[in-house]
């Protein structure tokens, strides 16, 4: 008896002495990946090419806030993660940090000792090169006004206010060090997969989560990279694999989609139209067509050429695609015009033929086509409910400056008639997704701002 | 006292066509630069968005689109002997207001005259000798030619976007083209839109007279297009509301569709709307402008905007209402045909037939405003003056751009205007009729001139402009000649019946029916001060740093829709500006 | 003011549609005019005895007999009324300022000092009582041919009306139009009756597949802006 408690006083003694280590002792940070001189300085504009490239406007610049001043809500199942000031102010931003502290933040995920949420993709941003990471500390150091905003804390309910929960996800989440592993492919191949697993962070939306809600698959070489994943209950599509959209552009058209959100198929709208407007937009065009490289050859495609220039100016003309044998029926069913036509049909000639046309082709780089579109298909009809509603539309990029916004049909059809219609769009031209329902319009209805 | 804005290097007076070419290509040059429209800011989403913009009441017919008569206007007379009274309510012309002006909501006709119309007197002179210029006709040549302003009517092209197919390439004709127009150096940057029905009908009618037929050149995208500055346009759908409205589609050629979202993206460009300029502001000794004076709709009060230069933006009308109030250039005076401002008015000579077929089925609701076919045989430079009896041409055009059934409804001569019989006469005719339409040139006169009006005043207290206006015979026979020989292919058409609507002789000027909206004149280019209100730059005689644009700088109006030579002038003034002016601000010429 | 949905902010959990705060919005009701009969509309400008004389002068201007509807149908007297209630009927758009020559001729434009809700006011009564000088009677109790007979007076100018009332039929013969082929959310065109009965597909605007379709009658008919279909 003595013996067993005595033994389990110390397993106890253990246990406490393990928590404790867990809780206290500091996290080893990653040093860094490459030997900088320490008067090494970036070529001018480096940070601030890499600050776009990573996004880090996206989180840390709140609605009609002072850039990257932080203070935007972000939300989470789990509550509301305000994005830390990242401008050099001393007593509320990162004014006193050291280039050690920077990197642990973008490689570890520590925080003075303390773990980020990895809404912080530190889980893609860990890839990054030394010279990257001191480059865009640079960056924010110098040339970033500094501002004083004092962002509220982030309070997540018990338990996951605890931060030194994170370490023990981390040690789930990050599998693998820290280090880039180049793929056997040239020096364009290996530069757009940099920019793809790191900076680029794609995986924190294209890849599934782990149940511990981990990116499952940050690099090339896992099993589910980039084989979609899912945002606020909106599907974002797989890159990789039989049915992604991507198979069938071509990397030309892949590059300008990024560099423009707008290209002969299609046009981001959501999350993605504010990657390209924040992000993707200001990457130069050597870098564009190496993420499309990338992304096009990552199963051991052959490699496509591209034109050096992505997405040039004009003058060019391209005419609007005829339907193909898939799309037949449904354009000559469209074309026929008869007042007995159904009522999806009919509706979709009051109200989307103009643009989208009876091909359902669209224009190229400015109306998409529905047909085999990834977001009319999804198996959530959510966003397409919500288009249909309420618009969308792309920001002004410096290579396609347009401005281009589709208009909402929430005032002219009621429910019945956008479930019918959306159920139209997704079995027309060989679509084959399934029906609409009007209780899942009227739910996105109901969630859409005035 | 007015407030103060900071200085800019170069103020803009009205964002349309105009003022946007000269900001985007000004921009490149790094000076700033302020745009101020009068009126409110205007994107394809949400101002013409579809479908509200498909209102025929509020768009068509109650102009929602237009610059409003009680925000400024004119008064109108036939003559100097009537007393000019305000043009109240807007019917024969209808400037704009808003982003994007005219181009907003015009039909897209973008035309480059013929090169004998860019030096016209010379080329009467040189063919037929001057003593077949009527007494009291003031025709002059521009001091450009057609071969300096080549590159700028492509740069145009290239810039909005136009849909149709060249017939002339460098000297070498081309089939299915036009084959009497001025060279071009390139072809149109997108191919022919379709064609309807009626204009397959008229194609065929004109190739069995032995006429030439081609495709209308539009300003309306027949594909998807992109310009040189990355924007973007659509291929039109046809749907039938294109004069009067803005485009939905992205399809119309606009400031919009071409360039103010570049635009936008030039950290050294800014523009205000509600911002009405009320005069450009004098240096002392009287040599050089030191801005303008506007008025901030939403303060309610009066601003400076001092700048180093002036370019003058807005509507023809209203250029030649800010020179008139500014006291730039000397005010025309009919009596003694001295002065410039306010001179060589000019407006456009048109006419039409109307057929009627019982049987066939038009669909006259499916169309565009550059929709049709064209030709060109009876055009200045085909004309032979002096045994015609008059100096002019006309370009002839066939093709539905709107079946809307409140303005657009062709019933027979002597239909009854209501009752029954209207009633019945809609339902026989709609679908079943098709127009040719004859659009000709228009001299300038002494008679026709543009001045300070006595009474009547502006919501500012500035006096209205007064258009002294009417008819004139040399082109009122050019149009009879019309009539005979558009009534010929008509006939040859086999109608059922027949409408022809041409003024004759004699005809009086109803401000009433819609007639176009290219008013042109009033600020004319010119060899010498004597004679024009600007140089062959566009540059202010008065007033080295004033440049100003638009069809005031026209001499004379040409046969064809203005727009693809206001868009040219922009092009070449601002190249003047660029290449020669910033180095050195100073009189060109 | 955008159109589009502002997108949502960046959130970095996957959940399904857990992680979305609801605010309590307005449900976006289907709006469309709900159906109004003319004996039960009640004018915003006209007087009672408004009313009945523009309903029956619009009724002969557009008689309901014969194929297609008649302005009755259409509901033009409702949509003449909503305008002269309006930026239409005050002429705010116009340049009102005087001084007024009313005897202009009529190719000088609108000259009269009256707007046209003015006009209307002032007109009707005027030519009533001509009405009663030549049959002892208010318009609404002639004989529809004896309106007719009236009418046409009005039209050619024998009803010898003041200047400033002079541009009264015109006016009225316009606005009746404009009521029958306007877009129905304006009052009129009730129904969108006027559009089905010539073959104008209204607010459809988009043909880019049928302009080859020569020498065929467009078969489908109109959509109007609020997307009533017919």
């Amino acid at each position: 008896m003595k013996k067993a408690l005595r033994i389990l006083g110390v397993l106890v003694v253990l246990v406490v002495l393990a928590a404790l280590a867990f809780i206290y002792v500091p996290v080893q940070t990653t040093p860094p990946n490459e030997q900088l001189a320490a008067d090494w300085q970036p070529e001018t504009g480096r940070g601030e090419y890499v600050m776009r490239a990573g996004d880090c406007m996206a989180c840390h610049t709140a609605d009609g806030g002072s850039p990257l001043a932080g203070g935007r809500g972000i939300d989470s199942p789990l509550g509301t993660i305000w994005s830390s000031n990242i401008t050099p102010d001393k007593e509320t931003g990162i004014g006193n940090w050291t280039l050690d502290q920077f990197r642990a933040a973008m490689v570890d995920g520590v925080v003075n000792g303390k773990h980020l949420y990895p809404a912080m993709p530190y889980e893609n941003y860990r890839f990054m090169s030394e010279s990257d990471i001191r480059a865009l500390y640079a960056y924010l150091m110098n040339d970033v006004k500094p501002v004083n905003n004092a962002v509220q804390a982030t309070e997540l309910a018990f338990p996951f206010n605890l931060r030194f929960g994170l370490r023990a996800w981390n040690w789930l989440a990050l599998s693998g060090d820290s280090t880039f592993k180049p793929m056997d492919g040239d020096e364009q191949q290996i530069r757009g997969q940099y920019l793809v697993e790191g900076a680029g962070h794609c995986a924190a939306c294209h890849s599934p989560r782990t149940t511990f809600m981990a990116q499952d698959g940050t690099r090339l070489g896992d099993a589910n990279f980039l084989a979609g994943g899912e945002l606020e209950g909106w599907s974002v599509p797989a890159l990789r694999g039989p049915g992604a959209s991507i198979e069938k552009w071509s990397t030309a058209e892949l590059a300008a989609y990024l560099g423009t959100g707008r290209n002969v198929h299609a046009i981001a709208n959501g999350e993605m139209a504010l990657a390209v407007e924040h992000s993707l937009q200001y990457l130069n065009d050597k870098d564009l067509n190496a993420m499309a490289v990338f992304l096009k050859t990552m199963d051991g495609q052959a490699v496509q050429e591209a034109p050096k220039q992505v997405a040039a100016p004009g003058p060019h003309a391209t005419p609007a695609a005829r339907a193909d044998e898939a799309g037949q029926a449904t354009a000559k069913l469209l074309t026929a015009a008869s007042p007995d036509m159904p009522l999806g049909a009919r509706l979709y000639l009051d109200n989307c033929a103009g643009c989208h046309f009876v091909t359902g082709k669209g224009a190229p780089e400015i109306f998409p086509e529905l047909q085999g579109n990834a977001m009319v298909l999804g198996k959530d009809p959510s966003p397409l409910v919500s288009v249909i509603l309420n618009g969308t539309a792309i920001a002004s990029t410096s290579r396609r400056p347009m401005h281009l916004v589709m208009q909402g049909y929430a005032d002219r059809l009621n429910d019945d008639e956008v479930a019918t219609l959306a159920s139209f769009v997704r079995s027309a031209w060989g679509n084959n997704a399934a029906a609409v329902t009007p209780a899942q319009v009227s739910q996105v209805r109901s969630s859409s701002p005035q | 006292m007015a407030r103060i804005e900071k200085k800019k290097d170069v103020v803009i007076v009205g964002l349309g066509w105009t003022g946007a070419i000269a900001g985007i290509e000004l921009a490149e040059e790094g000076l700033e630069i302020v745009a101020l429209e009068r009126g409110r800011d205007q994107n394809t989403v949400p101002e013409f968005k579809y479908p509200n913009q498909i209102d025929e009441l509020t768009y068509g017919v109650r102009l929602k689109n237009m610059q409003h008569p009680s925000q400024q206007t004119v008064t109108i007379r036939r003559n100097d002997s009537e007393t000019a009274l305000p043009y109240r309510s807007m019917g024969s012309f209808l400037p704009a207001n808003g982003v994007g002006g005219a181009g907003v909501h015009w039909n897209g006709l973008l035309w480059r005259p013929q090169p004998e119309e860019i030096q016209l007197r010379s080329y009467v002179k040189e063919k037929w000798g001057e003593s077949i210029i009527p007494e009291g006709m003031n025709l002059m040549d521009y001091p450009v030619t057609y071969d300096e302003l080549e590159p700028f009517f492509t740069r145009f092209d290239l810039v909005a976007g136009i849909s149709g197919k060249a017939g002339n390439l460098n000297g070498k004709i081309q089939e299915g083209g036009n084959p009497f127009e001025g060279w071009r150096s390139q072809d149109y940057p997108m191919p022919p839109m379709p064609r309807t029905y009626d204009s397959t009908k008229f194609e065929a009618a004109c190739k069995a007279m032995g006429y030439h037929p081609f495709p209308a050149p539009g300003g309306i995208a027949s594909t998807a297009y992109v310009n040189p500055y990355g924007m973007q346009m659509a291929p039109c759908n046809f749907c039938g509301f294109c004069e009067r409205f803005g485009c939905y589609q992205y399809s119309k050629s606009s400031p919009q569709t071409a360039i103010l979202d570049a635009l936008r993206r030039k950290p050294n460009f800014t523009y205000r709307t509600h911002a009405e300029v009320l005069r450009v502001e004098s240096s002392p000794d009287g040599k050089t402008a030191t801005g303008v004076t506007y008025f901030d709709a939403v303060k309610q009060e009066e601003v400076f905007q001092p700048a180093d230069l002036v370019i003058l933006s807005a509507y023809q009308l209203n250029n030649v209402h800010l020179l008139l109030v500014s006291g730039i250039g000397k005010p025309y005076d009919p009596a003694t045909n001295e002065g410039v401002t306010g001179k060589n008015y000019a407006y456009q000579m048109n006419g039409g037939v109307n057929m009627f077929f019982k049987d066939a089925n038009f669909n006259p609701f499916i169309g565009h405003g550059s929709n049709g076919i064209c030709i060109d045989d009876f055009s200045v430079n085909q004309n032979d003056f002096g045994k015609l009896g008059f100096i002019g041409g006309a370009y002839w055009r066939s093709g539905t751009f709107n079946g809307q059934p409140i303005r657009s409804m062709i019933l027979p001569t002597d239909t009854p205007t209501w009752g029954a019989a209207w009633k019945k006469s809609i339902k026989e005719w709609y679908g079943h009729t098709m127009s040719i339409g004859t659009h000709g040139s228009h001299m300038s006169y002494r008679a026709n001139h543009l001045d300070l009006d006595p009474t009547y005043k502006d919501p500012h207290g500035r006096p209205l402009m007064r258009m002294t206006f009417n008819w004139q015979e040399n082109d009122l026979k050019m149009n009879q000649y019309m009539k005979r020989k558009a009534g010929e292919v008509g006939h040859a058409m086999k109608p059922d019946m027949m409408r022809l609507g041409f003024k004759d002789v004699g005809a009086q000027y109803d401000v009433r029916p819609y007639q176009t909206t290219h008013n042109t004149g009033g600020h004319i280019m010119s060899d010498s001060p004597l004679e024009g209100v600007v140089n062959r730059y566009c540059q202010a005689w008065d007033k080295h740093n004033v440049f100003v644009m638009g069809a005031g700088n026209f001499v004379q109006n040409t046969q064809y829709n203005p727009t693809g030579m206001v868009g040219a002038l922009a092009f070449w003034t601002i190249h003047a500006i660029r290449t020669l002016y910033l180095r050195n601000p100073r009189a060109l010429v | 003011m955008s159109d589009s949905l502002p997108p949502s902010r960046r959130s970095f959990l996957i959940a399904s549609g857990a992680g979305m705060a609801l605010s309590s919005l307005p449900f976006y009701a289907h709006s469309k005019e709900a159906p109004v009969s003319l004996d039960q509309y009640e004018p915003g400008y006209f007087t009672a005895d408004e009313w009945r004389f523009v309903m029956a002068a619009t009724a002969r201007l557009i008689p309901s007999e014969g194929d297609g509807p008649g302005a009755l149908e259409t509901h033009v007297p409702v949509f003449i009324d909503r305008q002269l209630a309006g930026e239409y009927g005050s002429a705010k758009d116009w340049y009102m300022a005087g001084p007024h020559d009313p005897t202009a001729s009529p190719d000088r434009g609108w000259q009269t000092p009256l707007n046209p809700a003015q006009l209307y006011r002032k007109a009707i009564p005027a030519f009533n009582a001509w009405c009663q000088l030549r049959w002892s009677k208010d318009f609404t109790e002639l004989s529809t041919e004896q309106q007719d007979q009236a009418l046409t007076a009005l039209q050619k100018g024998e009803a010898e009306l003041n200047p400033e009332l002079s541009v009264f039929f015109s006016t009225l013969l316009s606005n009746t139009k404009e009521g029958y082929f306007a877009d129905p959310m304006h009052g009129g065109n009730y129904g969108m009756q006027a559009w089905s009965y010539i073959g104008f597909p209204g607010a459809r605007a988009s043909y880019m597949e049928w302009v080859d379709q020569h020498n065929v009658k467009y078969p489908l008919g109109p959509v109007s802006i609020k997307g009533e279909r017919a």
